[in-house]
């Protein structure tokens, strides 16, 4: 494939593939701690319904209040307007655009992990909801009424935000086509997508409301809250409270479509980890294959990733659905679709140990240039130096090769064992007998090794 | 039953798990010669009409804004010497990433690269001007 122009990487740096001895250790602790797990697991249910408590209202007030949201809402617009303007009219150079590093290193994939800490920390920042918000409230005070919505069609659910999670992923590694490069978008072409999604996001908010658009439809809200789940604080009656950590995640997929989000997320990541390793050949075989038809080489290209992408996705939900049947199986179960909706949060921390395995080096490396250069000579003109950092450049040194396998292995062996936890909690809620609770979770167990194990695996193949 | 059920889902995970290893570990494998015999094309390389020194040194021949026989893989541990030859038909500034070294090769010259491998992962070496990747740079802890 090097007759196709590759366009400049954001980081031209990969990770090493996690060497066969460390693989063999990681897939072992998986299995001891599963065993672990099957045998020592409690009884009565510890996260469903896990007590919570409030903390001081005037905390409450100072955090949640008004004066907070308008802040918040202002930074966020603010910093989406500066992104898209980055983009617009900044330099085409994607290591040297404010846009690209802000919009999918520093946001895509910090608010997942700092989220999955402390809690759903992208909603008072949310940009789209603090324009809503603000259009609302307007029209409320010259129309003297809230404005009238069209009530949200409950079975599409979750699912436009499954669809846009993949078409945010599609965007950043398959219409890129750079040869999976981490970012592979030009900053123009990224300024566009965030006023296109914009006006879509802002209609969509009109027809179906703010907030029901948030919980359903708006691809970042629903993505990056998904994680806030497993965080340590909400909020309920504008009251902040400490809660159980994953305790959150129980309640959230009710919601139809939301074992969608949970495979999508998943399954973009294997995705981007395995087209430039595991998935090599097979990618290179079937884009010859197309472009042997005569097909425009660029369209063959992407055709080819689409579709490898869509296999991950299928490939994700199948294990997943094969695994909810097999409980089916277990004398007791509730209906399949309960099951599919009844397990589907028990996936987040595989998703979030699926990100940091294998983001974390490229967030490490690439926050030393946001906070650095990219602060300082936002559009990459040269000539700017806000802060006095323009010169400054990444450090490498800052992560071995041996720390960032053992932060990936760690990862992955971290997310299975609260996967299994939050799995065997929803199971004793639906088998009140314990044995049948037990012989239920054989199948998850299945269903968790096999995603742990085929992160590992995607970890160690040669991205050569 | 209860135990023989658990026997069974044990002894299914660990083979499965023991499949996969051994997927892991062949694939290591395979990699592993991969990297030797990328190695012979590096030290073949003079066959590609470029004069040797008599040192061993890899040459990456570009022409026409493409590395000859693909990009170049080059293997070393830390804290190696690092060192490779570029030679182009045409003038070219050549990029190490991350190194985040840069040298003009002459319209039908050659340039030496020549630097200790102190970053670990994998690198690559462009021509900026068309954003083509010409080496693969390979450094083991």
């Amino acid at each position: 494939m090097s007759f196709l122009p590759l366009a400049h990487a954001l980081v031209s740096r990969q990770d090493l593939p996690v060497p066969a001895w460390l693989f063999a250790w990681g897939a072992s602790i998986v299995l001891i701690v599963s065993f672990f797990a099957l045998a020592a697991g409690w009884r009565t249910p510890r996260f469903e319904q896990a007590p919570t408590r409030s903390l001081g209202a005037g905390l409450s007030r100072a955090l949640l209040g008004l004066p907070a949201q308008i802040v918040c809402g202002a930074i966020g617009v603010f910093l989406l307007g500066f992104a898209i303007y980055a983009g617009l009219e900044g330099t085409e150079a994607p290591d040297r655009n404010f846009a690209l590093t802000f919009l999918f290193v520093t946001c895509w994939l910090g608010f997942p992990v700092f989220s999955a800490i402390f809690g759903d920390i992208f909603r008072p920042f949310n940009p789209w909801r603090a324009v809503g918000r603000a259009v609302g409230a307007g029209f409320e005070a010259i129309a003297g009424q809230r404005p009238a919505h069209l009530a949200y069609p409950e079975r599409l659910g979750r699912w436009p935000a499954a669809v846009g999670l993949l078409a945010v992923v599609w965007l950043e590694v398959v219409y890129g086509a750079s040869g999976g490069v981490a970012v592979g978008l030009d900053p123009h072409a990224a300024g566009v997508a965030a006023l296109v999604y914009s006006a879509y996001t802002l209609a969509m908010m009109a027809v179906f409301g703010v907030e029901e658009w948030c919980e359903r439809g708006e691809v970042f809200s629903v993505y990056f809250g998904m994680f806030g789940r497993l965080g340590i604080f909400g909020s309920r009656d504008g009251r902040l409270e400490r809660r159980r950590p994953f305790a959150a995640a129980t309640t959230w997929a009710t919601i139809p479509g939301s074992a969608a989000v949970v495979i999508a997320s998943i399954a973009s990541t294997s995705y981007d980890g395995a087209s430039e390793g595991a998935f090599k050949d097979g990618i290179e075989g079937v884009f010859e294959w197309l472009a042997d038809t005569g097909m425009n080489l660029t369209t063959a290209l992407r055709l080819t990733d689409t579709i490898f992408m869509a296999l991950c996705f299928a490939g994700v939900g199948l294990v997943y659905l094969l695994g909810v049947r097999g409980m089916r199986t277990v004398p007791g179960a509730p209906s399949l679709a309960k099951l599919r909706v009844g397990f589907a949060h028990s996936l987040i921390p595989i998703a979030l140990a699926y990100l940091v395995a294998h983001y974390f080096s490229l967030f490490v490396f690439q926050e030393q240039a946001q906070f650095g250069y990219l602060l300082s000579d936002p559009l990459g003109t040269g000539t700017t130096d806000l802060f006095g950092t323009a010169a400054s450049g990444i450090d490498f040194r800052v992560l071995s090769a041996n720390a960032i396998w053992y932060v990936q292995v760690g990862a992955l062996v971290t997310g299975h064992v609260i996967g299994l936890m939050l799995a065997h909690d929803r199971a004793l809620v639906y088998w009140p007998e314990y044995r049948r609770a037990t012989a239920s979770q054989y199948w998850m167990l299945a269903v968790m090794v096999a995603f742990t194990c085929f992160g590992l695996y995607l970890l160690s193949v040669s991205n050569g | 039953m209860r135990d023989v059920r658990k026997l069974i889902v044990a002894l299914l995970v660990v083979a499965s798990a023991i499949a996969l290893a051994a997927c892991g570990s062949s694939d290591e494998s395979t990699t592993a010669s991969g990297g030797k015999e990328s190695g012979a094309v590096t030290g073949g390389e003079p066959e590609k009409g470029q004069p040797s020194d008599g040192e061993d040194v890899p040459t990456i021949v570009v022409r026409d804004g493409e590395p000859v026989g693909g990009v170049q893989e080059l293997e070393y541990s830390a804290g190696e010497e690092v060192r490779f030859r570029v030679s182009s038909d045409k003038a070219e500034e050549i990029h190490v990433h991350g190194y985040d070294i840069a040298k003009d090769v002459p319209a039908g010259g050659t340039v030496e690269f020549d630097f200790p491998a102190e970053l670990e992962g994998i690198y690559e070496a462009e021509l900026e001007g068309l954003g083509v990747q010409i080496v693969e740079l390979r450094i083991n802890p």
